[in-house]
């Protein structure tokens, strides 16, 4: 026990690394929960939502002003940030959905970069930053923690890794199990013949937009508590680590997203203690995303055609 | 019937109007802000004459940075607070400053551009109030040919080793020092220094010189803006000091928090002695954390206390906040801002002739013995190869949420040569002797 104690990872003592594994694990996380939304609505709907971030951020921007500038009861504020989430993708998938609905899905991912965009916007001119004030968004649960193998974890990290793997989960179940899911998964294969067979595909749609906001408020309330302070921001570009997760899911399975999340959280965090890679941590979404897609592609066979032949 | 009733009405609104008058004539009985004479306890904006300046306007103008987790726009804003005050105190004899702002993105193409804007375009006769990452290093040849010297407040090395700048702070350099020098007194064995990224090497470079001359074990933690891993930053630097350890923050107050409530969730802030800069000097920073900080911080002061109470100029500038700039807070930017604007006003009123750019310079140039009590020693400019005008600071900390001064003015550790020739220069010029 006492030699595994003092196991040196690379150089770096194991008791020193622990408390890196704990932060990574729960970014990691938020990660797979916001890039599992990401899957489930681009497998309903084929759009790959970029404005996750700023959804999420601008859902914590509301529950910030509820608990500093009203009487808002903390719990509401913090139920408004999720339900703003959903209500936000919601709306922009009713509104521009249907517009979008048959273009290309490049072009429909442009369009969520113009939501993200207009979104910033309006949170750096109603909230802008700055000045003498920082502004926080700490959970109740932040000040309840445990010591875990001689390393102390807050139940917000807790949450942030059980709520991943229980979303995962009932996501997984819900779309192969109900009759909501199976639409869903119908329309990922083909909208068409999906609509011919009398699926409603509009309410599929929402429903499917409905929920990963569900999914991107849950992210946008956590990632504050995690990150020490609410700017909007770093909250706006985590969607990148998230749409890693995605990738390394291939945009398919959620258990891939998952486990692809809480690799990028811990590649990102595990590697500050090391001098020499620390300055690059923030490339680990790409290079993780990049390695497994070259991975998974592996047995696949390229088709060289010569034009005229 | 009918009279009386409209009697009633006419006197009821008589007396209306007349209340509305009495109003009007308490609201123009009250002084205008920064007006009446100036005193050794009452400090005016410019003239202080209480009149609107009509005449033709004499213009200023500023750079300031903006990025996502620094806002340096304070100094500017608080700059033109000043100046709308003198504006309103009979301007620059009888004409009004027009103050020209301009933000840049930490970019040298604009920074470049926008001083030529300034000084070609818009015809400015003096740069006041710029405060950048990179601004000094980009611009200072450049303000050098044309003649100007800026009044503003630095950052990085140019604008404390070329002839273009007279800061009225210390900058983050020194300023790390203080606070250092502070934390070494109080006896650590080990110091972490963390800073942007972008002006680590310069900004840390002289507490790490000093922590290692006094035989203190030393690691600098350059950190990318905006912070998305303070906790796992924070780990690594107390898993480096221990406990018993100092760990210097120098960062705005956008990003200092995240550090400091990230000590608070870890349970490590009674554990480290804390130093920092001067930007979290300030109540609306204290004010965000608990108690258990107090008696754990040695933040070096570039500036008095953020307090009305310290003097007059400190109880000028929250009235030229109130008025001015209500959404801006009182702290260490806003005195950088207020003194640039102040001394540069004194510049401009000790002109005898035209006001131009040569003029307006030379007499920046002339500038010393500028007594405040937002500094611990005279404002000076002087003819110099470089301006540290500001080198002696005070250590302050929290204690129930507000700022309490610590140790009073004390001299920067002269680690750089600059700084110990500055000394001799301010003694041989009487530059803030107060001769």
């Amino acid at each position: 026990m006492t030699d595994l104690l003092a196991l040196s990872v690379f150089g770096v003592d194991w008791q020193f690394l622990k408390p890196f594994i704990v932060i990574g694990l729960a970014f990691g996380g938020v990660y797979a929960l916001s890039g599992v939304g990401l899957v489930v609505l681009y497998r309903a709907t084929g759009v790959l939502n970029l404005a996750f971030g700023a959804i999420g951020a601008a859902g914590a921007l509301i529950a910030y002003y509820l608990i500093n500038h009203t009487s808002c009861p903390e719990w509401l504020a913090f139920t408004v940030c999720v339900m703003a989430g959903g209500v936000v993708n919601l709306a922009y998938g009713m509104v521009f959905g249907p517009a979008f609905a048959r273009r290309d899905p490049l072009v429909k991912m442009m369009g969520t970069l113009g939501l993200a965009l207009i979104l910033l916007g309006l949170m750096a001119w109603r909230a802008p930053a700055g000045g003498a004030f920082a502004r926080f968004l700490p959970l109740p649960s932040s000040e309840h923690r445990y010591d875990i193998l001689g390393t102390s974890v807050s139940l917000t990290q807790i949450i942030a890794i059980v709520l991943a793997f229980a979303i995962t989960a009932a996501a997984s179940i819900f779309l192969r199990v109900t009759k909501l899911g199976t639409a869903m998964r119908a329309l990922a294969n083909d909208r068409e013949i999906t609509a011919t067979l009398g699926v409603p595909v509009r309410r599929v749609e929402a429903a499917a937009w409905f929920g990963s906001g569900l999914a991107c408020g849950a992210a946008g309330l956590l990632l504050p508590d995690l990150l020490t302070s609410l700017d909007y921001t770093a909250l706006t570009f985590l969607v990148i680590a998230s749409l890693a997760a995605a990738l390394i899911g291939r945009l398919q399975s959620l258990w891939a997203t998952l486990f692809g999340g809480l690799a990028v959280g811990l590649a990102q965090s595990v590697a500050t203690p090391y001098a020499s890679i620390s300055a690059y941590r923030s490339a680990a979404p790409f290079v993780l995303a990049i390695a497994a897609l070259l991975f998974l592609s592996r047995h696949r066979v390229v088709t060289v055609s010569r034009a005229g032949a | 019937m009918r009279s009386t009733k409209t009697m009633i009405g006419g006197a009821a609104a008589g007396a209306c109007l007349l209340a509305l008058m009495l109003a009007g004539w308490a609201t123009g009985a009250q002084a205008p802000v920064g007006s009446g004479k100036a005193s050794a306890k009452k400090s005016v904006c410019g003239l202080g004459t209480g009149k609107k300046a009509t005449g033709t306007p004499i213009k200023l103008g500023g750079i300031d940075m903006l990025i996502p987790g620094v806002d340096f726009t304070t100094v500017g804003k608080v700059a033109k607070a000043y100046f709308d005050c003198v504006n309103d105190n009979g301007g620059i004899k009888g004409r009004p400053i027009k103050y020209i702002l301009y933000n840049e993105q930490l970019n040298p193409a604009q920074e470049a551009a926008l001083a030529r804007k300034l000084i070609q375009t818009d015809k400015v006769v003096g740069v006041v109030g710029n405060t950048s990452f990179a601004e000094c290093g980009t611009n200072w040849k450049y303000y050098k040919s044309k003649g100007f010297v800026v009044i503003g407040a630095g950052v990085q090395a140019e604008c404390y080793s070329t002839p273009s700048f007279a800061e009225v702070n210390a900058g983050p350099r020194y300023s790390n020092i203080g606070a250092a020098q502070a934390l070494i007194k109080a006896g650590i064995k080990k110091l972490a220094i963390a800073s942007p990224d972008t002006i680590s090497a310069y900004a840390d470079g002289g507490a790490a010189l000093l922590a290692e001359k006094a035989g203190v074990a030393v690691k600098v933690f350059p950190t990318h803006l905006p912070v998305t891993d303070a906790t796992s930053q924070l780990i690594q630097m107390y898993q480096f000091v221990g406990d018993g350890g100092g760990i210097l923050l120098d960062f705005t107050p956008d990003t200092a928090p995240a550090f400091m409530k990230a000590a608070e969730a870890q349970g490590i802030v009674e554990k480290v002695k804390w130093g920092s800069s001067t930007p979290i000097a300030n109540t609306f920073m204290s004010g965000q954390f608990s108690p258990k900080w107090d008696g754990h911080l040695w933040i070096d002061n570039e500036f008095s206390n953020v307090d009305p109470s310290v003097g007059p100029d400190s109880a000028l500038m929250f009235a030229v906040l109130k008025r001015y700039a209500p959404k801006i807070a009182p702290q260490a930017f806003a005195q950088m801002g207020y003194l640039a604007g102040k001394f540069a006003t004194s510049a401009l009123l000790g002109i005898k002739g035209p006001v131009t750019a040569k003029s307006y310079n030379a007499a920046v140039i002339n500038l010393k013995n500028q007594k405040t009590d937002i500094l611990c020693k005279p404002y000076y400019v002087g003819k110099l190869p470089y301006h540290i005008p500001n080198n002696t600071n005070i250590i302050v900390d929290y204690k129930n949420k507000d700022v309490v001064v610590k140790n009073g003015c004390t001299a920067i550790a002269a680690v750089d040569k600059s700084v110990a020739q500055t000394r001799v220069w301010e003694k041989k010029f009487n530059l803030n002797t107060g001769k």
